[in-house]
């Protein structure tokens, strides 16, 4: 049992840290992504109401 | 259940209602808001193809760190100590291993498909296709069947709420919202807002984590967790926990979650590119981790904090006796209520419930998304116009809120949350696995193994409860779901060579 108690403790708080920085440069790099897509959709929207 | 005859006073006061109604209120004005950027139907169900990395790793960690996610898991870490963990191991191996090699999704992607029962037509033509797409739809409706349900145990644990009227009215209007940014925003409502959500649910359940450890003490729950269950809390083998027919059965569900679940392959289909989609999976790996990871943990604490707590542990932890799983459900909004400050337990169910709404707006989107285009529109030989499968996506979204909304309120669930969610996933994915996987990467695969592997896997339906309870069988679901995969498989192989397509048959007599 000691060997699964050992396992999971490190398992669990090593996840904890890379969930805490993935979370930082996701939130930042989302961002930037959410920019990008709405930049690009009003270009379609834009040639839509044209073409129509 | 009424926490304050139990003398337990949860910590949610006015301040948090605030923050939540506040929060939820800008939550839907922005979704509605973004309507202005659909033009056509893929920019409604995929989002114009136009995901980039991170926002897609944001909306596919978003959508599938639900608050029913949150509950399920909760549970099952309640009921079954540290061993749970091994489900969220199992499943960030698999989502790592599947963004490394760019299994099934790779393909999907480069096929330019929206859906997985367009894959099937592709592959096997129309006919399948409708019946792979009308069991996937009626799978994953099933599916999100006790959503509801779920959400409300959350509100009943953590607000100390007590009135079921008002309860169902709560839900009701949340899912109310929903409906409305989802039929009106489609896929870009939804990225932005499971992006949102991402940002809060995040940071509120790691600042979770760290005051449950610092609450009850690492050493503690360890000990506890020991006392309470021995080996079997830690160990996912041991023959009175988990075992092993269940380890492998959720090394399946992490392939499935990841793989072959419409809404996860949704985010790969809308992806910029091949590229982008194999990056996604391997950055959402960690998402996939802790989707489950936080919540066992939650439950974990929970059962260690109730059992401390003698009036909570007649009611948790009966003594000679299995708590029902309504009652189990709701551990972990009781232990967040108890040890969350006013203000933080406002921002964390904000979160929680935003989450909820998340979850269903992904779902709603993508069950009406197959319904219209892969059940109804094949019937037309001259196709649907862009404006009619649009309309028609709405009326299902309108339609399986109704739906889950009275299914919610009347099932008995009869068994752990997460095995309710995986039997009757797997009515749909016990034959998808075979009919993807064959399909791709082996080019005998015909469309009579198809059928059959997607008849086989219907009859996974046979690991819910009230199904076993009316045939008088009692088999556990991970028995069940695994028998179903291995025949589907079996049907797919022996029905490919028996019956071959005549494409390959005519290739051989050449």
């Amino acid at each position: 049992m000691n060997f699964w108690i050992t396992f999971w403790s490190i398992f669990f708080f090593a996840s904890l840290a890379i969930f805490a920085a993935l979370a930082v440069v996701v939130t930042i790099g989302g961002f930037f992504n959410i920019r990008s897509l709405f930049k690009s959709l009003t270009d379609r929207v834009d040639q839509h109401d044209d073409q129509s | 259940m009424d926490l304050n005859a139990l003398g337990i006073e949860t910590n949610f006061g006015r301040l948090d209602w605030c923050i939540v109604i506040g929060y939820l209120l800008i939550i839907v004005a922005v979704g509605v808001y973004i309507k202005r950027y659909v033009s056509n139907v893929t920019d409604f169900i995929v989002a114009g193809r136009g995901l980039k990395t991170f926002l897609a790793v944001a909306t596919m960690i978003g959508t599938e760190l639900g608050l029913v996610t949150v509950m399920y898991s909760a549970q099952k870490g309640f009921t079954g100590g540290f061993a749970a963990f091994h489900i969220a191991l199992a499943s960030a191996v698999v989502a790592l291993v599947v963004g490394l090699s760019g299994f099934i999704v790779v393909p999907l992607r480069r096929m330019g498909v929206m859906t997985i029962p367009e894959f099937y037509e592709r592959r096997f033509g129309r006919r399948v296709r409708i019946l792979g797409g009308t069991i996937l739809a009626f799978s994953g409706i099933l599916n999100m069947g006790m959503f509801l349900k779920a959400g409300s145990l959350f509100v009943m644990g953590i607000t100390g709420m007590t009135s079921e009227y008002e309860l169902k009215v709560i839900m009701s209007v949340l899912l109310g919202m929903v409906l409305l940014y989802t039929a009106l925003g489609g896929m870009v409502s939804v990225v932005v807002l499971d992006y949102i959500q991402f940002v809060v649910l995040s940071f509120s359940l790691l600042a979770t984590s760290v005051l449950a450890i610092r609450h009850l003490g690492w050493h503690n729950i360890i000990e506890k967790v020991s006392e309470l269950q021995g080996e079997a809390g830690f160990n996912p083998f041991h023959s009175e926990g988990f075992g092993t027919s269940y380890v492998i059965w959720m090394f399946f569900l992490g392939l499935v979650n990841c793989a072959i679940w419409q809404t996860a392959v949704i985010r790969a289909c809308a992806a910029d590119s091949i590229r982008t989609v194999k990056r996604l999976y391997t950055f959402a790996s960690v998402g996939f981790l802790i989707r489950f990871l936080l919540p066992y943990f939650f439950g974990i604490s929970a059962l260690v904090f109730i059992a401390q707590n003698e009036s909570l542990k007649n009611v948790f932890l009966p003594q000679g006796a299995k708590a029902a799983s309504d009652v189990t459900l709701m551990a972990m909004p009781v232990f967040l209520s108890q040890i969350l400050r006013t203000g933080l337990i406002g921002i964390v169910s904000a979160g929680m419930l935003a989450a909820f709404m998340s979850t269903h707006d992904s779902y709603l989107l993508c069950w009406s998304s197959v319904l219209t285009q892969d059940v109804v529109a094949p019937w037309f030989k001259k196709g649907l116009s862009s404006k009619a499968r649009l309309l028609l996506t709405r009326i299902f979204i309108v339609a399986i809120g109704i739906f889950i909304l009275v299914w919610g309120l009347w099932y008995d669930l009869g068994q752990d949350l997460w095995d309710y969610m995986a039997i009757s996933g797997a009515i749909y994915f016990t034959g998808a696995i075979a009919l993807l996987v064959f399909g791709i990467y082996w080019k005998r695969a015909s469309k009579v193994g198809a059928y059959l592997a997607l008849i086989c896997g219907f009859s996974a339906i046979l690991g819910l409860k009230p199904i076993q309870v009316l045939l008088g069988m009692d088999v556990s679901s991970a028995i069940v779901g695994l028998v179903v995969i291995t025949f589907a498989i079996t049907l797919m192989i022996v029905g490919s060579l028996i019956f071959p397509d005549r494409s390959i048959s005519l290739e051989r007599k050449e």
